[in-house]
Formats: C-alpha cells, structure tokens, sequence
C-alpha cells in the first residue's frame, strides 16, 4: 500500500483517526491516518447492524412479555449469560432464570442491586426498558 | 498549523516529571510496548517491537466461538508480546495480575506514583472514550496509565492519536472485566533497560520464532495450513452454511484483518515495516526484498478484503463470489510459505 492508498473515504471513526502502514514515494514505509475505508465500513456495519437488530427483537419480546429487562440489558451490554453471570457473581442457571419476566418481577432489591451493578446502570433502570428503538444499544 | 498543535496536544508530563510523546500506532500491544521502551530511552519502533515479539501469525480456531464466529486470528496470542521482546532485549520488567479490583486500583496507583508509566490489559467495550462501532466485549486492549487526575486517569491509548481522558469507574470495569480471555488488572512496566541493547539478536530471534509459526506448527489450523484450511472452508461456505451465514462469517474474516489495530491488511503492512528496518539494521539486500514481496502480499489481502466486502454488501448479485474470495486467499498462503522459507535460510546466513 502506497501513502497515496491509504483510504479517506469517510469519517467513519466519529472523528478519530486511525493509523496505517503504508510506503511513502521513496519507498520507506511511514504510518499515515486514515478516516475511514468504504469496504471496511460494509463489513463493520454488518455486525453492528446485526447486533441492533437483535437488540431491537428483544425489545419487543420484552414489552410482549415473554423476557425480563435484564435480557435486554444483558444484550445492550453485548453480554452473554456466562460473562453476565461471573460479572454479577452469581451462577449461569440463576442469571438465566431471571430471563422469565414472571420471575425477574419477584427478585430482591439485593439481586437486583448486583445486576445493576454488573450492567452499570441505575435500579431503575434495569426495571425497564426504552420505549422507542435504541439504535446505539451501548450508550452509557 | 494542525501538526503543530497536535503536537502539543500529544506531549504529556509523567509522574516522574519526564517528557512522555505519544504517538500513535496502528496496534495496541506493540504500541504500547514500544512506548514503554522509548520512555526508559530505547529508541525503538512499533513495527520492530512487532518483529522481536514475533507479532506475525495466522490462525482459524473453528472449535473457539467468539460472539458466535469461528475467531479468525492474524496476530500472536494477546499478552505474550510484551514479555517476549522484554527478554530478547534483556530488559527486566514487572507483570501481575490480580484478583481483588480494589487492590489491582491500588497498586496502579502505586506504580504511578513510583514514577513508571504502566501498561495495563483492558476490555475495550467499557472505554467509553472509544467510538462506540468500536467498542465490542473484546478483553485484549492494550493502554499506558500516564498519571492520576481527578476521577480518573489520563490514558495513552496508541489506537487513537491523541491521549485522552478515562475516568476511574471505567477504567476499573475494563480492566476486571469478565469473560473469555479475562484481563484480570493484568499490568506491566519495564524497570530496568539494558544500554545499547543488542537489536540483531533479539530480531533474528523474533523472526526465527515467526518462521516457525507460519511454516512448522503441526497443527492443520495454525499459520500457511491455517490460511489453506480457511480459504477451502470460504470457498464451500454458501452451500454448507447458506448464503446469509457465510457472508457474516466472511465478513468476520475481513474485520478481523482490517478492524482496529492491524495497520492494514492484517499486519502484514506492519510487518515488511519490520523487514525494512531489519534489512537496514543487518545492511542485508535479501531482506529488503523479502520487505517488498510482503508489501506486495499484503496488497493481496486488501483486495481480497475488497472482494470480500462486495459480496457481503451485493448480496450475490454481483459477478464477485466466495469462490473468487477463497481463491484470493490462497495466494497470499503460497507467497507466504515461499516468504518464510527464505527467510529461515536467510536467517542462518545473517547468524554468522
């Protein structure tokens, strides 16, 4: 990759610029920034995109009534039942227990108190979730 | 005008009161090795502390998931290139992890105050700081601690090309995340650094350990075979897992080549970097030309990046398949298996 290669298509790092590899026209190799590159843009999306669209499912499931908020948070956090559970502290089969809303509903302020921890959100927080799609599930 | 305020912006003063520059690096872990030396008086590059810790690698686990995908791998394990080049520079340095996060805070804090600036292995998806396309439950981010300030840290991260703020509470959950590949408040400084260290031998002991990587591991998975295996499974991919599958698993292959921190085309770039300091170093024309034939693999990878991204973006419809993806991969397979067999002959020349 040449210096002149190096992609500028689009600001896709929110501003942030990333370094590249690549030889200058003496034939040296310098680290040039890059803003971003179309093709790399088209495979991230894909996994972010993926990533919203399950989150967005859950939401409705959530609101259906058939997975407690902590399901959806769990997701928002790009969490799995594994890292949530060694996270809270708590065993893989409990955290999954919560996942019923009936049950989720009946938990102690203690429980719900350590999995808010472990997600980094408020109580009430937890009890919830947004009312509209949240396109950026890992807003802080 | 912009360059100059920039610089500015990247000078910060440590705890010891020494002039720390950042600077901005296309990987984590080589990035911030190579900052850690420099700030002990090594003069020393990413791209070579790339080369010494043997960085280069390729590897398909089809067996280990990670969010659901096979982990397509072109760099060496997380965690074991600071300790590698640490040795083959005759450096003493300090690793530990720990369990307890409020002892794991503390002893940072400790450290900072010693006067080192001090590695530390994060998850990336708790560095709010980051972008959030950025920030996925990854446990392998490498950053620098420069010192404390008021809730928090100020942090070199080399993936950005400026220091940044991060606050104490982030700061604590990135490092004692949990998961796969748990950090564990894993931290690292060097302490004491050999003058002059002896370059020569540490990079052939590097480049050494990379040929065996890449041409002798007696694994079907792991560096050319590595490569072969994936390019066969890429090219059955659409009959066997059918076509929305295979593109998210084709997909995963390129982020992982081109994502954060491989400075382009999954760090081969980065590494005929190392080759041409190398051939500097040992005044050695055949490494020069070993730096130019993997620009030039290198290039294969992004184009296979490029193909690979059209299929996944047309949905098929465009004359691009898998198959040509596949093929595409295969090449930089053959280059590389001649690349390093050259280069172990060549090694066995410069040894004398």
């Amino acid at each position: 990759m040449k210096v002149s290669e190096v992609p500028q298509d689009i600001t896709y790092y929110e501003g942030e610029k990333r370094a590249c590899y690549a030889l200058n026209d003496k034939g040296k190799y310098v680290i040039v920034t890059s803003t971003g590159w179309n093709d790399e843009a088209v495979v991230n999306s894909l996994a972010v995109e993926e990533l919203a669209e399950h989150l967005e499912e859950t939401r409705k499931e959530v609101f259906a009534g058939t997975r407690s908020p902590l399901y959806y948070h769990m997701e928002s956090r790009q969490m799995n039942p594994r890292i949530l559970a060694k996270t809270a502290g708590l065993a893989v089969f409990r955290v999954k227990r919560h996942f019923h809303p009936e049950i989720f509903a009946r938990l102690k302020p203690s429980l719900l108190a350590r999995y808010a921890k472990a997600l980094a959100l408020s109580v009430e927080e937890l009890k919830t979730v947004p009312e509209k799609r949240d396109e950026r599930g890992n807003s802080k | 005008m912009k360059e100059a305020t920039a610089n500015k912006m990247n000078s910060e003063i440590t705890v010891s009161g020494r002039t720390f520059i950042h600077q901005h690096a296309a990987h984590c872990e080589s990035g911030v090795t190579a900052a850690l030396f420099r700030d002990k008086g090594v003069k020393i590059s990413e791209a070579m502390v790339f080369g010494v810790g043997s960085g280069m690698f390729f590897g398909h686990l089809p067996f280990i998931k990670w969010v659901g995908m096979p982990i397509t791998t072109f760099r060496s394990r997380p965690r074991t290139l600071f300790p590698k080049v640490a040795k083959r520079l005759g450096g003493k340095f300090f690793t530990k992890e720990y369990r307890n996060a409020q002892k794991g805070m503390a002893a940072l804090r400790n450290a900072l105050s010693d006067g080192h600036i001090v590695g530390l292995t994060t998850n990336i998806y708790w560095l709010s700081y980051f972008p959030n396309r950025f920030r996925f439950q990854f446990n392998g981010h490498n950053i620098i601690a420069l010192r404390e300030i008021e809730n928090g840290f100020r942090v070199s991260d080399p993936i950005l090309d400026h220091p940044v703020d991060c606050s104490t509470e982030d700061l604590e959950r990135a490092r004692f995340a949990r998961g796969p590949l748990e950090p564990k408040g894993f931290m690292y400084w060097v302490e004491t650094v050999v003058e002059n260290p002896d370059f020569r031998s540490a990079c052939l002991a590097g480049m050494k350990e990379s040929c065996y990587m890449m041409l002798k591991v007696p694994f079907p998975f792991i560096g050319i075979k590595g490569m072969r295996y994936l390019a066969k499974q890429i090219i059955k991919s659409p009959e066997k897992l059918g076509f929305p599958e295979a593109c998210r698993r084709l997909a995963n292959v390129v982020r992982m080549q081109e994502e954060v921190g491989t400075g382009g085309a999954g760090f081969r770039f980065m590494y005929a970097a190392f080759l041409q300091e190398a051939a500097e170093l040992f005044g050695s024309d055949e490494l020069a030309e070993l730096s130019q034939e993997m620009t030039a693999i290198g290039d294969i990878w992004r184009e296979f990046a490029v193909v690979s991204a059209r299929v996944v973006k047309q949905r098929g419809q465009s004359e691009e398949t898998f198959a040509k993806a596949g093929g595409l991969m295969l090449i930089p397979a053959g280059r590389e298996e001649q690349l390093f067999k050259e280069l172990y002959n060549l090694l066995r020349k410069l040894e004398k």
